[in-house]
């Protein structure tokens, strides 16, 4: 073993950076549309300051922005480390950085111009998804090139959820992203009529499945072990889980299309594959909370771990709603509220955005070679980050049933009881309430950003070398 | 007289939980002279907001309940509220090992149903009940419930604190899910048409 070889953390510094960056940018688009639904008026009648387009621009920084890089930062850290080996290719890696960041801006340009596919989660114009299907095929090569020159027999589980994160996610970005191109800054789906929304939410809950989802046990396999100091409670429970949860989760996209035309057997279905997804995503909630649970020792001392059970407690309350809410009647009643809106958040915040800054607070030392700045900071952005997180879903919850309650709501003759209108105005309230929510979860992250920046200031980037596997 | 803990819960929780920690109260008495009255505010008061004060959305007239309807919800709610509290302590009890604690069911269901105190302080708001107005009010009582309940767990269960910590997180992570649970099946429920009925 020559002490020459050593890990490249370089990209992985990048993303891990880039993934605070971003965060605060995205919650920060966040919160300002949450404040136009309060205050219409903030829009200034500026077209690229509308809610329409900066809804999307939003939901496109947070989720591959944010999520994107700290997905990235993440498995190209556990592959290197779970495989004794440098990645596959430094020039490919960096590719991906750049490329990725690249398009990352291209998303910022586009959606408030108002050029978008007007597909959810997958509005970027085809020139634009074409730059994304390379960028991720060239992350899948440095990841399984990786994976292929290990040093260890085994693979790890957590890079089975990643890499089945990286297959799938090409997969359903180039079938769904599949148009006919009729200009530069223009494309039609290759898709007709109700094909079109049974193909985007295969996409649309997948991209939830396995970007948000997948993508993310990769992450609580590794650095929940890590940073609690004890092995995964199950690993049995672990790979059983896995193959469940991608069995399951690609079925499930119909729940998106109750009572719309798409035929009634096809929306029961995603309905039963929705139920049924509760056993695997519980799985894998019992054994990230079971292998915390007995690092209770360390609680006092380390505030990462903090998020960390956070996150699982709302991975596991968020697998419950949301097979809850693919009911026909409940979703009835829930669809197009803002109890939706609430659900999609507590995923976000709660399970998605917790991990990911658990995450990167124990990246950063190790990439840097120095301690954080201020763990009472730390401590403070978790609690800061947890009222916020309870004040968006609690408002939310209610003004969804409300909405949702005043929209079928019928007089004896027939008729509505409620105009639209006045359901928006009997929201008032509780979006003022989403709005302070949303500010102290940002609030959060600047302190974050904040105190890795302090730490960051002057200090040295790491070499670590590769150590000889343990047989 | 159990009720005498009130005080000492809502002014120095700590110092009130080692009293109570100290007595060995039967579950049928804690059932009978604790929960079984102050569980009964939320439904009386809801009962006498939603029939004689009633509610308005947006500019929309005033929205009251017939009594019979409202008299049939506020049993229901009263029952839920028993079962949800005695479940709670169901729960404790059967989570203890978990985190390396014995103590017996009355000493559980005494830690769900004295930290339960604010939350059924706080429905008499429901006589007046715009639903924005009791949301604000009952986020604070919210806050301070889920406190007393992190501040009751390591008294009570007599484990150290940060144990005590992921055992309360525990706890109320199943109540989070029980209640969005309850939320569902209350949606459905209405769904099939077991819905209330609604006078101007």
């Amino acid at each position: 073993m020559t002490n020459a070889e050593t890990y490249n953390y370089t990209v992985v510094r990048q993303f891990a950076v880039m993934t605070v960056a971003w965060g605060v940018v995205g919650m920060l688009v966040g919160v300002f549309i949450a404040a136009q639904l309060v205050w219409p008026a903030l829009n200034f009648d500026i077209p690229w300051l509308t809610f329409g387009r900066l809804r999307p621009l939003h939901t496109n920084a947070v989720i591959f922005a944010f999520g994107g890089s700290a997905l990235f930062a993440t498995s190209y850290y556990v592959v290197q480390r779970t495989c004794h080996a440098r990645l596959f290719s430094d020039r490919l890696a960096a590719f991906t950085f750049w490329g990725w960041q690249l398009i990352i801006v291209l998303a910022a340009i586009t959606l408030p111009l108002g050029i978008t596919t007007t597909k959810e989660y997958a509005e970027l114009e085809w020139p634009i998804d074409v730059l994304i299907a390379v960028v991720w095929v060239a992350y899948a090569i440095v990841f399984f090139g990786t994976i292929v020159k290990r040093k260890v027999p085994h693979i790890y589980v957590a890079n089975w959820f990643y890499g089945a994160f990286i297959v799938t996610i090409a997969v359903l970005h180039i079938f769904n992203s599949a148009a006919l191109p009729v200009s530069f800054l223009k494309s039609y789906s290759a898709y007709a009529g109700v094909q079109d929304a049974m193909v985007q939410w295969w996409y649309g809950h997948n991209a939830v499945g396995f970007f948000l989802t997948a993508g993310f046990l990769g992450i609580m396999y590794y650095f929940i072990p890590k940073q609690a100091n004890r092995p995964v409670y199950s690993y049995r429970l672990s790979v059983v889980h896995f193959w469940s949860l991608i069995f399951t989760y690609i079925w499930a996209g119909p729940h998106h299309l109750h009572y719309t035309a798409l035929p009634d057997w096809a929306q029961s279905l995603g309905m039963v594959f929705s139920l049924m997804l509760l056993a695997p995503s519980w799985g894998g909630m019992i054994n990230g909370i079971m292998t915390l649970s007995g690092a209770w020792e360390k609680l006092r001392t380390d505030p990462i771990l903090k998020f960390l059970i956070v996150s699982v407690s709302f991975y596991g309350m968020s697998t419950f709603e949301g097979p809850m809410m693919s009911i026909k009647t409940v979703n009835a009643l829930s669809h197009y509220t803002d109890w939706t809106i609430g659900h999609v958040h507590s995923g976000a915040l709660g399970w998605v955005g917790m991990i990911s800054v658990g995450a990167t607070y124990y990246l950063i030392p190790r990439l840097f070679g120095r301690e954080i700045y201020s763990t009472r900071l730390i401590e403070a952005h978790f609690w800061v980050a947890t009222i916020g997180i309870v004040l968006y879903i609690t408002s939310m919850w209610i003004s969804g049933v409300m909405q949702g309650l005043m929209w079928r709501a019928v007089n004896p003759d027939g008729t509505l009881t409620y105009s639209f209108v006045e359901s928006v105005q009997a929201m008032h309230p509780y979006y003022i309430i989403r709005l302070l929510g949303g500010l102290l979860y940002l609030g959060g992250m600047l302190l974050m950003a904040y105190n890795l920046s302090r730490t960051l200031v002057g200090a040295k980037p790491v070499e670590a070398a590769i150590p000889a596997p343990a047989h | 007289m159990l009720l005498r803990h009130i005080g000492g819960l809502l002014t120095q929780p700590k110092t009130e939980w080692e009293a109570i920690a100290t007595e060995q109260t039967a579950v049928v008495d804690l059932l009978r002279s604790y929960i079984a009255i102050l569980a009964a505010i939320p439904p009386i008061a809801g009962l006498l907001g939603t029939t004689l004060v009633g509610w308005q959305v947006g500019e929309g007239e005033v929205v009251k309940l017939t009594l019979r309807s409202a008299l049939n919800i506020a049993i229901a709610y009263y029952l839920a509220i028993l079962v949800a509290v005695f479940t709670i302590g169901k729960l404790i009890h059967w989570m203890a090992q978990t985190y390396g604690a014995t103590q017996p069911l009355g000493r559980c269901l005494a830690l769900a149903a004295y930290s339960a105190t604010p939350l059924f302080l706080v429905g008499i708001v429901q006589s007046y009940p715009i639903i924005w107005i009791n949301y604000v009010i009952g986020l604070p009582v919210l806050a301070y419930t889920v406190y007393l309940f992190y501040s009751g767990v390591p008294i009570m269960m007599e484990v150290p604190t940060e144990r005590a910590f992921l055992f309360a997180s525990a706890v109320l992570a199943v109540g989070l899910v029980a209640l969005v649970g309850l939320l569902a099946a209350t949606v459905v429920l209405w769904g099939i048409g077991v819905a209330p009925s609604f006078t101007a």
